[in-house]
């Protein structure tokens, strides 16, 4: 452990020798390309579908490429905007948070849940947002006590912190996104300094949850459906399983090299439901195959390395903080949302960053690697000078 | 692990080695999901491919056409015509339209919209009622499926329908089709419960031949199962054509021999003056006979009444007709599955077992010496139970016979005394079932293995089959078991034993070639829908039995006598010199009242074969409750020789009353 500090200490020198302020163009480009595919993506997987039902095959990527049009804009806006700022009143963003979360759930149920609100003709999902948000906050939270050892107090009101929002996802329901809170919570609480024994309770309390959650029944059929449906992966393929089998079949049938941009005859057809927003991976993996499927995941984790590497180097725990939250919540999308079209994981509603359609998640992840920029923006060539020096 | 100090002395911002164990986290979730893929499309890939080629590909089967079912010339009996039926799917036909569109469809077929509703109940199975009976044209397809709009759920079809050229000519041989039960489905390997199957006779034995391999178009679909596009069409491939042994000119020839012998049996009734009216003999109504060839088992003829139309099947059959056919028994081919006692016509394998056993009446030892032919037998058995039989078939004496005269003149006393002797000498021994083992040798108390459904094996008892009906039917057998009285009925074919016409001609046809047991079959060759041969089904012999030159010349002998001056002589004196060629044997089971007091008449037999000397053709008679076989059974068997010998057929006239 000693030798991989001394070399992230080492990572932390860059920063120091750097001398000027200048925006991560590695994260722009692979952002960007991310968007660029989803978009191609979504084509191919709608193309045939909007031909036929519309006669413009185009239109769902259209959308999308509006979608990244938008995005991208909001991740530049968010660089130049500095972090420092968001951290003089957590108390409204949190607030905003919560009154977005309590008011989807007025709104009118799609496809059994209620998580999304409708501006205009488009359709805002605050959960995506809430994420982001949850980190600012917590990371203002949890920026106080730095240098020290984190208090129980500042654990205790972390988990409160988390589990209001995280609550509230859960009435909707959507229990990837709950999911996820938990996740980016534990990953800040530990990047913040928790002892072993605070990780310990942590540890026993997530057993204790899901013990509870299955002995009082909380989940819906449908979700014990899909959990059983995982441990037996070859029961009811026209059922529960359909989605896992099909997209199986999509990624399998790509091999090495894929059938080629198009020439996917399972994405094409859409065989897969939610092909385009959480099973858009089906399609990579079976137009390009297992090159073009690696070299996806291998972009993403070069993205999370870069926001790790500003987490490691940032000027102060806030900004530290925002980045370890943020790489926390990309890790657990991507792996998750990979991770079930091949079998890995249960199946579980999380879009894959900047790939699958929609636009809220997209808007608020490239908003979130945006903060993530301003901090590595605002680190200074010179260490101690005063304006990056912890508050 | 404190947090580290920077040089400068500040706390540093981060810890930076929990970065680094985060970045250890993700780094070790990454390989694995990156070593997953590389199982999924690497490892496990061509599987997943060739999965998702059939993931997207839909099929309609396209029905093959029935092959044909021709009789030994190549007469067409059975075929498939090209027909447009309606379907009515009710699953896309909403409750409240139902009459509506029943209406509209009944108009444009010009019957009554009861009409048309009774044939969708009759014949919807699941959700699909398939109104094959209607023959429509192609213009009333056109019709129908230019008012689709209005008419939902219905549809026209192009299917291969089942035709019958011949009426009920065969029928029971034939068979009929109808939709699987379910314990067709377990029998077959078809899980397909609207398309019709091969139900009875020949159209089940030989289902697979005939049904051939359905053709589909092939689709590529959607999931939704949308069609995008014809990919291709597998034609379907006709069934194959059954070629049968019999003969559409003997048949039809025989059907008709049958009906009329029915009719003389029915005249012969009116004439007797019965006087206890609780033996007024009910009108005759079954019959049946087979002609069968001697030396290759192929049967020419086999006919059975009531009949039925193959036919009526197709389409389905509505319920009242089908349940008068079944209380009339019409579905009963009485050939292979009328069991009665074959009463005297048993005699021939008594005497055949006398002969080679070297067995005879007490104090005879040779075929020759005679025996007084008396009116009854009066016999005390060991255990000391005295037991008389009445001759009825000689009230009065008959006067000094041997072997040969009594199966001539079919006299009970002669055998009896042959059943007393077997008892006297193999009582309990293994031999004391000499007479069964040559019955069942030659073909009775087993299956012929006819190629055709349902055949019935009938009954040949002995001790052993007593023993086991003590055991599990006591209520059959009475508590004392087999007795020498059980054989002497046997011996003269009454008792505990029943046969099928089928089981006689196998047996007197396995005798009198000098006993070889051929498997009696219907089908001849299976050939392609284009002729080519697929399979020639050769005689088979399933058994032979060891019968002395000698026996055999002798009972062909002694049949001839039966025709020419013994119980027959009178029923074959139409055929005038040709009844040199012929040989067999008259047979009446005992008229009984059974237990709910119902008077059943005799059963008329005969069994006979020509030309003797080299026997060519079995012809088995049974006039179910018919009357005497000299009577009734044997002209019919008369006239069906004359037909067989190429000579006129003359109208039946009764026979001479024997047995009674």
């Amino acid at each position: 452990m000693a030798v991989l500090s001394r070399s992230l200490d080492g990572v932390g020198g860059i920063f120091e020798d750097r001398p000027k302020p200048t925006p991560d163009v590695i994260v722009f480009v692979l952002m960007a390309s991310l968007m660029a595919l989803g978009s191609v993506m979504v084509y191919s997987s709608t193309f045939v579908r909007l031909e036929e039902e519309t006669g413009d095959p185009t239109s769902a990527m259209r959308r999308q490429m509006i979608f990244a049009g938008v995005a991208l804009v909001t991740y530049v806006a968010a660089s130049m905007i500095d972090y420092r700022l968001y951290r003089r009143f957590p108390a409204f963003i949190y607030g905003l948070m919560i009154i977005a979360l309590v008011g989807v759930l007025f709104a009118a149920p799609q496809k059994g849940a209620t998580r999304w609100i409708p501006v205009g003709a488009f359709q805002f999902q605050p959960s995506e947002f809430a994420k982001v948000a949850l980190i600012v906050a917590l990371a203002s939270l949890l920026a106080m006590g730095a240098g020290k050892r984190l208090s129980w107090r500042s654990l205790g009101t972390a988990l409160l912190m988390a589990a209001v929002p995280g609550f509230l996802i859960f009435l909707q329901p959507d229990l990837g996104t709950m999911l996820v809170v938990g996740f980016i919570t534990v990953g800040m609480l530990f990047a913040a300094g928790s002892s072993f024994r605070q990780m310990l309770v942590l540890g026993a309390s997530g057993v204790v949850g899901v013990i509870a959650v299955f002995q009082l029944d909380i989940l819906k059929s449908y979700q014990t459906a899909r959990l059983a449906g995982f441990f037996d992966q070859t029961a009811d393929l026209q059922g529960v399983n359909w989605n896992l089998y099909q997209s199986q079949i999509a990624i399998g049938s790509g091999q090495l090299v894929g059938r080629g941009l198009l020439q996917g005859t399972q994405t094409r057809l859409s065989f897969i439901p939610s092909q385009t927003t959480d099973f858009i991976f089906t399609a990579v993996g079976e137009q390009f195959g297992f090159i073009g499927g690696s070299a996806v995941i291998l972009a993403y984790a070069i993205l999370i390395w870069r926001v790790l590497i500003v987490a490691a180097g940032a000027p102060n725990a806030f900004g530290s903080m925002i980045a370890v939250g943020m790489a926390a919540l990309l890790s657990f999308h991507v792996f998750v949302n990979i991770g079930m079209t091949v079998g890995l994981v249960p199946v579980t509603g999380l879009p894959l960053p900047f790939m699958s359609a929609g636009g809220s998640a997209m808007i608020a992840m490239a908003g979130g690697l945006g903060i993530v920029n301003s901090v590595w923006r605002s680190r200074s060539p010179v260490s101690d000078r005063p304006e990056a020096r912890d508050l | 692990m404190n947090d580290r100090k920077r040089p400068d002395g500040r706390a540093q911002a981060t810890n930076t080695w929990r970065v680094g164990v985060l970045a250890l986290l993700f780094t070790g979730a990454f390989s694995i999901l990156f070593f997953r893929l590389w199982f999924v499309q690497l490892a496990a890939g061509p599987e997943w491919l060739l999965e998702a080629d059939q993931n997207i590909v839909s099929s309609e089967p396209i029905a093959a056409p029935r092959g044909d079912i021709v009789d030994r010339n190549g007469i067409v009996l059975a075929t498939s015509v090209p027909g447009l039926v309606i379907e009515i799917d009710r699953s896309l036909l909403p409750v409240e339209v139902e009459d509506d569109v029943l209406q509209r469809l009944a108009a444009i077929l010009d019957l009554s919209p009861v009409e048309v509703r009774e044939a969708v109940e009759r014949t919807r199975s699941g959700e699909v009622a398939s109104l094959a009976e209607f023959e429509i044209d192609a213009d009333t397809a056109y019709l129908i499926m230019e008012q689709r709009a209005t008419l939902p759920g219905v549809t026209v079809r192009a299917l291969p329908v089942r035709g019958y050229t011949e009426g009920s000519l065969m029928g029971h041989v034939l068979g009929h089709m109808g939709l699987p039960s379910p314990g067709d489905l377990e029998r077959l390997p078809t899980s397909d419960t609207n398309t019709p199957i091969g139900k009875l006779g020949v159209e089940r034995e030989y289902d697979e031949f005939l049904q051939g391999i359905p053709g589909k178009h092939v689709y590529r679909i959607n999931p939704e199962g949308a069609i995008l596009e014809e990919i291709g069409t597998v034609s379907p491939v006709t069934g194959a054509t059954v070629r049968l042994t019999l003969d559409v000119e003997v048949q039809a020839e025989v059907e008709r021999i049958l009906v009329e012998a029915i009719a003389l049996s029915n005249a012969l009734k009116e004439t007797q003056d019965e006087e206890d009216p609780d033996r007024t003999p009910p009108p005759t109504e079954r019959a049946t006979a087979v002609v069968m060839e001697v030396n290759t088992g192929a049967i020419l003829a086999m006919a059975s009444y009531p009949t039925f139309e193959p036919q009526a099947f197709v389409g389905g059959i509505d319920i009242d007709s089908f349940e008068e056919l079944s209380e009339r028994q019409a579905f009963n081919n009485l050939a292979i599955q009328g069991v009665k006692p074959p009463a005297s016509t048993f005699k021939a394998i008594t005497y055949v077992t006398a002969m080679e056993e070297n067995i005879f009446p007490e104090g005879v030892s040779t075929p020759e010496e005679t025996i007084e032919c008396s009116p009854q037998l009066a016999h005390r058995f060991e255990d000391d139970s005295q037991h008389l039989w009445r001759n009825w078939t000689f009230p009065e004496s008959d006067g000094p016979q041997n072997l040969h005269d009594a199966l001539r003149r079919s006299c009970n006393i002669y055998f009896w005394e042959v059943a007393l002797s077997i008892w006297r000498a193999f009582r309990g021994t293994d031999r004391e079932g000499m007479v069964q083992e040559w019955a069942r040798a030659v073909g009775v108390g087993r299956p012929t293995q006819i190629d055709l459904p349902f055949e019935h094996e009938g009954i040949l008892g002995d001790r052993q089959l007593f023993e086991e009906w003590q055991e599990r039917q006591p209520w059959r057998v009475r508590a004392e078991g087999w007795l020498g009285g059980d054989l002497m009925n046997l011996v003269v074919g009454q008792g505990p034993i029943v046969a099928t016409p089928l089981q006689m001609a196998v047996a007197y046809a396995s005798m009198l070639n000098g006993g070889t047991v051929y498997q009696p079959r219907v089908a001849d060759a299976i050939d392609t829908a284009e002729g080519d041969r697929l399979r020639t089904l050769e005689p088979r012999v399933l058994r032979s039995v060891d019968i002395s030159p000698e026996t055999v010349a002798s009972l062909r002998r002694d049949l001839t006598s039966v025709v020419r001056s013994g119980t027959a002589r009178r029923a074959f004196e139409d055929l005038g010199g040709l009844v040199e060629l012929v040989g067999g044997k008259t047979g009446t089971a005992q008229s009984f009242t059974d237990q709910q007091g119902v008077f059943h008449d005799s059963t008329a037999w005969f069994v006979g074969v020509a030309p003797i000397d080299a026997p060519r053709w079995v012809v088995a008679v049974m006039v179910d409750e018919g009357g005497s076989g000299g009577a009734v059974a044997a002209p019919a068997a008369r006239a069906i020789f004359q037909y067989l010998l190429g000579t006129d057929v003359t109208p039946l006239v009764a026979g001479e009353d024997t047995e009674r």
